[in-house]
């Protein structure tokens, strides 16, 4: 396999500042320095004093309840955080994830509305609103990537526009209010199972984020990523067709968008042209703190996931020690200026080294 | 009014451009729908047309739809021309004044008017007056009332307070008993929201003093965040009687959650206004009760207060200065004609 690669010459270890521009020497003694700048070691260790903190002012926050409610809030905008990752580590942004979340959610909705009309069992149902969820996620995703490689548009302008039409055609179709009358039990599901820590969706997320991270930091798609975000121009002299490429990594961040719209639907028992406002901006706040650099190739899926922890443990935890909400957007700003600086003056320190 | 602006102040910038997307499409459709009724009353009737100007906060919302609705057939009925904006998402005075700016570039006869803030539209209001427009408010009002001919509005005082005493006796008050109730709001400053908070503080400080209030949180206009408070909430007070969740986006979060966690009757929960989805979790016995408005009436009242005016060459006799709709209560024991007549219209 090795030999088909194009960019094994090059590649370097994933957490290096720009693949290709480091040398893959390790000096020993720099290990325990590492391990101590290391970000998810450090995003760890912010989640363990968060945990203890909300814990000290109301104790009820340490409980199969509330770490319940974390993961149920945490699945779908991991979701959206984990494609968010791909395009980020390209070097490219996508804006449109929490629009195509909602439009996708609310699409499916009207579908198992329909099915379920007609009599149909909640599972076949279900299964055809997944399907759906995921297709539109597809379809906005190929959406995203022509306007990106055929109409020239740099990312943020293609998936703002993406953004606003998706967010637009939700509410059109609903009308501003929600969309129910699908499954009746679907919203049972997304319950912690015998009121433990884990449902269904939350399982289903964490097996798909185990897959997805073995498939960056495994895979030759994953190689690819990182080198067209490290220099796209190396990339292409390489022979990586980076268009084809980038089309690939759209379609996939659509993916995780449609999914997070199906997860959400179970979570509020039906479609909502509100479910995914915003989103976009957690998302991209989760892979920030998770580590990445929105200059491209550089990011890791352990950190996003870590991110999107540290998001959802802090909304829940304001809310549980009964602090005014709106310090929430103030939390989650201390928390993305420092991650990022944390971020910036490691990639010095590596630049010094090199 | 039941959607406000989503407040997330970093996130600004980008919904901005959301609803310019949104408003596109949206206010393309309601500018198509004005004409259309423009043109079919200039056919055959002998007596005036006039130009009516409807400007409200968020036209996606279904309370603003209905409100839509109602001035529309009434509009149709007298024969006069509506011309019906308003931004597609936002609730927020900057993407109101452009628009209202816009519809009276179009020189309408009379204005009805739901500002979205009390003094950031008063100039709207007054530059209307002067160019010899009738001014009436509906819904919301600015603070400066003597330019303005009527003010129509349900009353959100009088709904919380209603809320109030359908929660006690959804959760079987007793003097003497102690009651946690938790209240989801969509932000601190909407005046709809602070109203209906105030009449349901005030009505149980003043009958139910064994009920409090453990917490309040925003939604910032999204059902998820509605969800994730109450989800949080019941985590955080396992003892809890009952819900107000104040406004449709919180009604629907809380809805889901209660069903999630199976607690469905076993926590009341007193919803507001009544969406089609909401007004069906009633038989199903998620909601114990939904206090609805009657926004196609105020539609309808507001074109109706302006036409006459206008018809009178404005010395018109019998125009109330401000008109408070009484709240309706639906809860299992509302009729199936009265249930259907107060949900509000929906195009989905």
């Amino acid at each position: 396999m090795a030999t088909t690669d194009p960019v094994t010459a090059t590649e370097t270890k994933p957490d290096a500042p720009k693949p290709g521009t480091q040398s893959s020497i390790e000096r020993p003694t720099s290990r325990l320095r590492k391990i101590v700048t290391d970000q998810q070691f450090i995003l760890v260790i912010v989640l363990v004093v968060l945990v203890i903190v909300f814990t000290a002012i109301n104790p009820v926050f340490f409980g199969l309840g509330a770490a319940g409610n974390i993961l149920v809030q945490w699945a779908p905008i991991v979701l959206l955080a984990v494609g968010e990752t791909f395009v980020i580590i390209t070097g490219g942004i996508d804006l449109s994830v929490g629009s195509t979340l909602t439009v996708s959610s609310v699409i499916a909705a009207f579908a198992m509305q329909g099915l379920t009309t007609a009599g149909w069992s909640e599972g076949p149902t279900l299964l055809v609103g997944a399907l759906i969820c995921l297709g539109i996620g597809a379809l906005v995703g190929t959406i995203n990537s022509l306007l990106v490689n055929v109409a020239k548009l740099v990312p943020f302008v293609a998936t703002l526009a993406t953004l606003g039409a998706g967010a637009g055609v939700a509410l059109v179709l609903t009308g501003g209010g929600p969309v129910q009358g699908g499954p009746p039990n679907a919203s049972t599901l997304s319950a912690p199972i015998g009121g433990g820590l884990f449902s269904w969706p939350v399982i289903v997320v964490i097996v798909i984020l185990i897959i997805t991270g073995l498939f960056l930091h495994r895979s030759r798609f994953g190689r690819y990523t990182y080198a067209i975000g490290g220099n796209a121009f190396a990339a292409t002299a390489s022979g990586i067709s980076v268009a084809k490429h980038l089309t690939k990594v759209y379609v996939l961040s659509g993916l995780f968008s449609g999914a997070g719209g199906f997860v959400l639907y179970l979570q509020l028992n039906g479609g909502s042209p509100s479910a995914g406002t915003g989103d976009e901006l957690g998302a991209i706040a989760a892979v920030v703190i998770g580590g990445a650099s929105l200059a491209g190739g550089f990011g890791k899926i352990g950190g996003t996931i870590l991110g999107a922890l540290i998001l959802e443990t802090v909304y829940s935890g304001l809310t549980i020690i009964n602090i005014d909400p709106n310090w929430n957007q103030v939390a989650v700003a201390i928390l993305i200026a420092a991650a990022a600086s944390l971020q910036a003056v490691r990639g010095i320190q590596h630049r010094r080294k090199a | 009014m039941s959607n406000h602006t989503a407040s997330r102040i970093w996130t600004r910038r980008l919904l901005t451009a959301t609803s310019i997307a949104a408003v596109a499409t949206v206010g393309l459709a309601a500018c198509s729908s004005g004409t259309a009724s423009g043109g079919s009353s200039s056919g055959g009737t002998a007596k005036k047309s006039y130009t009516i100007g409807f400007v409200v906060g968020a036209s996606s919302d279904p309370f603003f739809q209905a409100m839509k609705v109602g001035a529309q057939s009434e509009a149709t009925k007298l024969g006069d021309k509506l011309i019906f904006q308003g931004n597609a998402t936002t609730y927020s005075p900057a993407t109101q004044i452009p628009v209202v700016n816009q519809v009276l570039a179009e020189k309408p006869d009379g204005l009805a008017l739901a500002p979205t803030d009390p003094s950031a539209l008063q100039a709207s209001v007054t530059t209307a007056h002067n160019d010899g427009i009738a001014v009436v408010n509906v819904d919301s009002s600015v603070n400066d009332q003597s330019d303005v001919i009527s003010f129509i509005t349900g009353d959100n005082n009088d709904g919380g307070q209603k809320a109030a005493d359908e929660m006690a006796k959804a959760i079987g008050y007793k003097s003497g008993g102690t009651y946690q109730v938790v209240v989801g709001l969509t932000s601190a400053t909407a005046t709809t929201n602070v109203e209906r908070l105030a009449g349901f503080k005030k009505e149980i400080a003043a009958k139910y003093p064994g009920i409090t209030i453990a917490a309040t949180g925003y939604s910032q206009s999204n059902s998820t965040t509605a969800n994730s408070n109450i989800n949080n909430w019941l985590t955080e007070f396992p003892k809890l009687s009952g819900i107000f969740a104040i406004d449709g986006t919180n009604a629907t979060g809380a809805a889901a959650a209660l069903q999630a966690k199976n607690l469905t009757g076993k926590i009341a929960l007193i919803g507001y206004d009544a969406y089609k989805t909401n007004v069906d979790l009633i038989a199903k016995g998620v909601f114990t009760a939904l206090i609805a408005q009657d926004p196609a009436q105020e539609g309808k009242d507001a074109v109706d207060t302006l036409d006459k005016y206008l018809r009178a060459g404005k010395k018109a006799t019998g125009i109330q200065k401000s008109v408070t709709l009484p709240n309706i209560v639906l809860d299992k024991s509302s009729s199936a004609a009265d249930l259907q007549k107060y949900t509000y219209v929906q195009n989905g």
